[in-house]
């Protein structure tokens, strides 16, 4: 990467190859006939320029949309709301004077009803107002003119209603007074009666008529004349009291109609009791009865009397109900007219203020447009000359110095820019050709081209630096590296040799053992073979009758015996061979192995080697080894090492576990092999104590050991490791803690390079 | 409803009355008294005002009650119910009264009385015996001195029956509400005593068309008439009755005005009974009768002792009791409880007690005679003449 150096650059170096030749780090200045450049300043009064513009445009629209909608407001606020607000007038004042009619008609008092006029009178010239105002400021002609009409109509019934009712209520008043005056007199005429009737009747029965009086006689007292007297004053009493009643009767009618008969059957009333009373002794007349009774007469049938005033009243009332009648039809015409002028104005007042809100409306709608699309434009404009190809040019600029600054030299700058071609007479493709690059040669173009030129002899001189110091550094660090790795050498091959020691000692014993059952048939072979040669001397001492049969086959059983002491002798040979095979120290031979006789034997040699140790360890074997099994080449040495620290690991383990459980329990171990596509798999099994979680992950680390201090190297299972990765191998754990550990050894069929050599150079 | 509640009630619904001021320092309390003071009941009212007159000025010449003056305002009424519910509602706004006292007659009383409970004014010793008054838990704002029509009535017949052993017993009332009053009262007397009224016969008020009644009677052939009327038409039907020699036992009701009817009568009086609701006014043995006398002198030197003075004399003199036995704020609830939490209050020998359902202070029902000379006598029983 920091070898290839960006297109940019290479392609502005190409492009002036020859001075690039001449003068490989300065960057040829563009500017070639024909194109012309735009310098930063112009492009931000431009951007300046633009928003002015928008802005003066927003501006000139907000006016005329204010301009528009004040229009409309001001022909709303001084034309038409007036309008409505004398419309709305007009409707109430006409329903004021409407009701005040039913008012008058209704009214119970003087007082009312006069104050009922003055607010009606009132409430009419108001009106009056109200419409000349409407008129002087519109063209209701029509509606107007109706109206007016209408409200003199309406006047005319109210003036009638107005006089009529106030003369009915003058009336009123006067039956008022009427009422009371009849109480007080039909009660005085009452109590007359009473007494004079009492005093009569009593005088009819006891003839008595003052205290002190005699008593008159039968005759006289029930005489006609007196009878008669008794019979007109029940007449005088009776009359009176019915003429009292149809009173007060004519006072609660109603019904025109009726008053007619009420007043014949009062003047009979009247008359009766008038002639009653005229027909009454001298003795017996009474001024003060004579003059309530006429008074009663009067009340009723007077000039001025509750009838013919009663008459008036009802007669008014009707003819009220019926101006009544013409004036609501009227009010109803004046309601309708009313409600059609308030329609139009409202009608009116709502176009204007519809124009106003649409105005408005209009207005809000571009001058959002106006607001978005600068908005737009500004974030365009913004991005493109500012973020994009300004500030983010200047700021990869000032990464790069600061990059450079702290010693990094090895990034190029990027110097970016084009220079824009002058147009050439009528080119259409002058616009899309310049605007494509849309970096066009600029003052950060310079700054870049020259911070690049700066950069490379920089970096020139740095590098020259670097190269020498370096040179010398790793001259003393490879130094330091050798000498290391020749004491790691050391260390290691001291490593391996205790190991081997160690094993050699682990199997020492076995070794005594394999070796001592040989010599023990040397030894008894050998003991044979004397008796037997004795048995010959004796045969040879008879001279005569020799028994050459005889000596012939103990000579045989001789040959037989000696036989097998070389045999045995042989077989002891070969274990001390193959200890000694061992030990030799020579190192890394690669041959072709039988690894299963090499297993069987470690396993053989280990157990022994336990056994000699402590003899109470007994352990039963089973083998499953996959006869058919290739030989592969490895370093046997090695291997054999593997196998031993394997089983003598599962002894041991076994071992331990008898120590502790000591009861049902019998150590097995089960060895097995088999040869898959490309490898083969041995198993070393034991039905041991198996290995505990924690340990299981660092069993294969140096140094780690489970046993007692003093019996393991902990270097057992890591050089294992370590040889079988050499073979391309590698060794597996399956475990369960109580029950048994299973180790799973893989090698593959074909060896690692480093055997191949080996064993080729063994070949040669 | 109890009297508790019923005072409680009071409390919430009473008007808050604040003494007035008079010219002095003394605090006033304002009594209001509305009553005929004209017209044929006139001596009812005046007589009651007299009397009332001379227990408040009594008691103001002592130094008041708890430092109050005692002031009686009285309007004439005329025995016009109408009139008497326009001077209680006058009284109690305008005068601001602390309470009503002494007013005369029944109508009248029966209009002008509810008027008073629903401002929860007190109503003080109506001169009447009506029975609706005597309702304690639908009027507990009215306190009673006298004995009801009831009980009046009651004794009549007892003293008709168990002293002279009559059974045909008659009765003249006049054609109202009290004259109603008085015949419920009579016949539950005599239907008690397992009789019957032989005769009721009435006169038209304000008038003495009186004589076809006592042409009835007469013919009933009555051994007793009971009249609950007016003086006037009262005298006039006895003295019609002795003309025409028929000479039953009269015995007028307390109501009757005794003194005019005795001088109405005139020597044709001499026998006629009255039942009164308070002592003889002449009977000076009892320390009350002899206050009387002499707070009447001290207003007046010249009025003759009446039972309608005594009657407003102890009405005044309850007036004063309750303000005493209310402390030093008397409120128009706590007179009326400290009334009726006085137990008896013994006014000088005439004995009055309230209670929770008992708005009438005394039971007491005296029986008096006019005698040869017009004058009344004091009598425990009657005897024939």
């Amino acid at each position: 990467m920091n070898e290839t150096p960006p297109t940019e650059s290479r392609d502005l170096t190409e492009s002036n190859a020859p001075a690039t030749q001449a003068k490989p780090l300065v960057i040829e200045e563009p500017g070639s006939e024909g194109t012309f450049r735009v310098g930063v300043g112009s492009r931000l009064y431009f951007m300046l320029f633009g928003a002015v513009v928008l802005m003066g445009g927003a501006t000139a629209l907000a006016y005329f949309t204010f301009n528009e909608t004040l229009t409309h407001e001001v022909r709303l606020s001084e034309y038409s709301m007036p309008n409505l607000i004398n419309s709305v007038d007009v409707a109430r004042k006409s329903a004021i004077v409407v009701n005040g009619a039913f008012r008058l008609v209704s009214a119970s008092s003087k007082e009312e009803h006069t104050a009922v006029v003055e607010a009606t009178a009132r409430e009419i010239a108001s009106l009056e107002n109200t419409i000349l105002e409407l008129e002087a400021r519109s063209a209701f002609g029509e509606q107007t003119r109706l109206i007016r009409s209408h409200l003199e109509e309406l006047g005319t019934h109210l003036d009638a209603i107005k006089q009529s009712s106030a003369r009915r209520l003058d009336i009123d008043q006067a039956l008022h007074v009427f009422i009371e005056e009849l109480g007080e007199t039909s009660r005085r005429v009452e109590r007359l009666l009473v007494q004079a009737i009492d005093d009569q009747a009593f005088y009819l029965v006891s003839g008595l008529r003052r205290l002190d009086d005699k008593v008159d006689s039968i005759r006289k007292r029930a005489s006609e004349d007196e009878l008669t007297a008794y019979r007109n004053l029940i007449t005088v009493n009776q009359s009176a009291n019915l003429a009292v009643l149809l009173l007060d009767e004519v006072l609660v009618l109603a019904d025109r109609q009726f008053l007619t008969p009420l007043e014949e059957r009062f003047d009979s009333a009247v008359r009766n009791f008038m002639h009653a009373y005229a027909n009454l002794p001298d003795s017996m007349h009474n001024d003060r009865l004579e003059e309530n009774l006429a008074r009663l007469g009067e009340i009723g049938e007077g000039p001025e009397g509750v009838i013919v005033l009663r008459q008036e009243a009802l007669l008014r009332l009707e003819q009220e109900q019926h101006t009544l009648a013409q004036a609501r039809t009227t009010s109803e015409s004046l309601v309708s007219e009313v409600n059609n002028l308030v329609a139009q104005i409202n009608e009116e007042a709502i176009q204007s203020s519809e124009a106003a809100r649409g105005s408005a409306q209009t207005g809000i709608l571009l001058l959002i447009l106006l607001n978005v699309s600068g908005t737009v434009g500004a974030f365009a404009l913004g991005s493109l000359f500012v973020r994009r190809y300004l500030v983010r040019r200047l700021v990869g600029l000032a990464s790069a110095m600061r990059e450079m600054a702290s010693g990094d030299l090895e990034v190029p700058i990027q110097v970016e820019g084009h220079d824009i071609v002058k147009p050439e007479r009528s080119s259409p493709k002058y616009f899309t050709r310049n605007i494509k690059y849309l970096v066009w040669n600029d003052e950060v173009t310079d700054m870049a081209r020259a911070l690049e030129v700066f950069r490379r002899y920089a970096h020139e001189v740095q590098r020259l630096n670097l190269v020498e110091k370096l040179a010398k550094e790793l001259d003393a660090k490879n130094e330091n590296l050798e000498q290391a790795l020749e004491n790691l050498k050391a260390a290691q091959e001291q490593v391996i040799a205790e190991q081997k020691l160690s094993s050699l000692g682990q199997l020492t014993a076995g070794v005594a053992h394999e070796i001592k059952n040989p010599l023990n048939f040397v030894s008894n072979f050998a003991n044979v073979s004397i008796e037997l040669a004795d048995e010959i001397e004796e045969l040879m001492k008879q001279e005569e009758n020799l028994d050459i049969a005889e000596i012939k086959s103990i000579l045989d059983e001789l040959r037989t015996s000696l036989g097998k002491i070389k045999e045995h002798g042989k077989r002891a040979d070969n274990i001390v061979r193959s200890m000694l095979e061992h030990s030799r120290s020579k190192e890394g031979e690669w041959r072709k192995t039988n690894l299963n006789a090499l297993l069987k034997q470690y396993v053989d040699l280990s157990y022994h080697a336990l056994r000699a140790e402590d003899n109470s360890f007994n352990a039963e074997m089973k083998e499953n080894l996959d006869r058919d099994m290739e030989e592969i080449v490895v370093v046997p040495q090695d291997i054999c090492r593997v196998f031993l620290n394997l089983v003598t690991n599962a002894f041991q383990a076994m071992n331990e576990k008898l120590k502790k459980v000591d009861g049902d329990y019998a150590p097995v171990l089960s060895i097995s092999s088999r040869q898959l596509e490309d490898r083969v798999e041995f198993c070393i099994r034991d039905n041991g104590p198996g290995i505990s979680e924690e340990v299981r992950d660092k069993i294969f680390e140096p140094f780690v050991t489970t046993k007692e201090p003093g019996k393991g190297t902990g270097l057992g299972l890591s050089l294992t490791t370590d040889i079988l990765l050499r073979h391309g191998g590698s060794v597996q754990v399956d475990t369960a803690v109580g029950h048994y550990t299973e180790m799973r050894v893989l090698l593959p069929l074909e060896p690692p390079d480093e055997a191949r050599s080996d064993t080729e150079n063994e070949t040669e | 409803m109890t009297m508790r509640m019923i005072l409680l009630f009071l409390v919430v619904a009473a008007t808050p009355w604040v003494p007035a001021r008079a010219e002095s320092d003394q605090q006033t309390i304002v009594f209001g008294q509305s009553a005929a003071l004209t017209g044929p009941a006139r001596a009812l009212g005046i007589g009651m005002r007299l009397g009332l007159h001379a227990a408040f000025s009594e008691v103001n010449r002592e130094g008041g009650v708890h430092d109050y003056r005692l002031r009686l305002e009285s309007l004439d009424d005329r025995y016009e119910p109408e009139a008497a519910i326009a001077n209680t509602l006058t009284l109690i706004e305008q005068h601001k009264v602390f309470a009503l006292i002494g007013a005369v007659g029944t109508p009248t009383s029966k209009s002008a009385q509810p008027v008073a409970t629903e401002a929860g004014v007190p109503y003080i010793a109506p001169f009447t015996g009506a029975e609706f008054l005597r309702d304690a838990e639908k009027r507990p704002n009215v306190v009673n001195v006298r004995a009801s029509y009831y009980q009046e009535t009651e004794e009549m017949v007892v003293r008709l029956h168990d002293d002279l052993g009559i059974n045909r017993i008659s009765i003249f009332y006049q054609n109202d509400s009290f004259g109603q009053a008085g015949l419920n009262g009579l016949r539950r007397a005599v239907n008690r005593h397992g009789l019957s009224l032989i005769e009721e016969v009435y006169y038209t008020r304000n008038t003495e068309a009186v004589k076809i009644a006592l042409l009835d009677l007469r013919r009933a052939n009555a051994e007793a008439v009971v009249i609950v009327g007016a003086y006037k038409p009262a005298a006039t039907m006895i003295r019609w009755a002795r003309r025409l020699k028929f000479n039953p036992y009269f015995i007028n009701i307390s109501f009757i005005g005794s003194a005019a009817l005795a001088k109405a009568l005139g020597p044709d009086g001499t026998g006629v009974y009255v039942t009164q609701v308070v002592p003889f006014p002449r009977d000076t043995t009892l320390p009350i009768v002899a206050q009387y006398q002499e707070a009447l002198r001290a207003v007046d030197a010249h009025s003759k002792p009446s039972f309608v003075s005594l009657e407003g004399y102890l009405a005044g003199r309850i007036a004063i009791e309750g303000l005493r036995l209310a402390g030093q704020a008397p409120t128009r609830e706590s007179f009326l409880q400290a009334l009726v939490q006085a137990g008896d209050i013994d006014l000088g020998g005439f004995h009055l007690r309230y209670g929770v359902d008992d708005n009438q202070g005394s039971d007491r029902v005296y029986l008096t005679r006019i005698d040869r000379r017009g004058r009344f006598q004091s009598v425990d029983k009657m005897s024939a003449p």
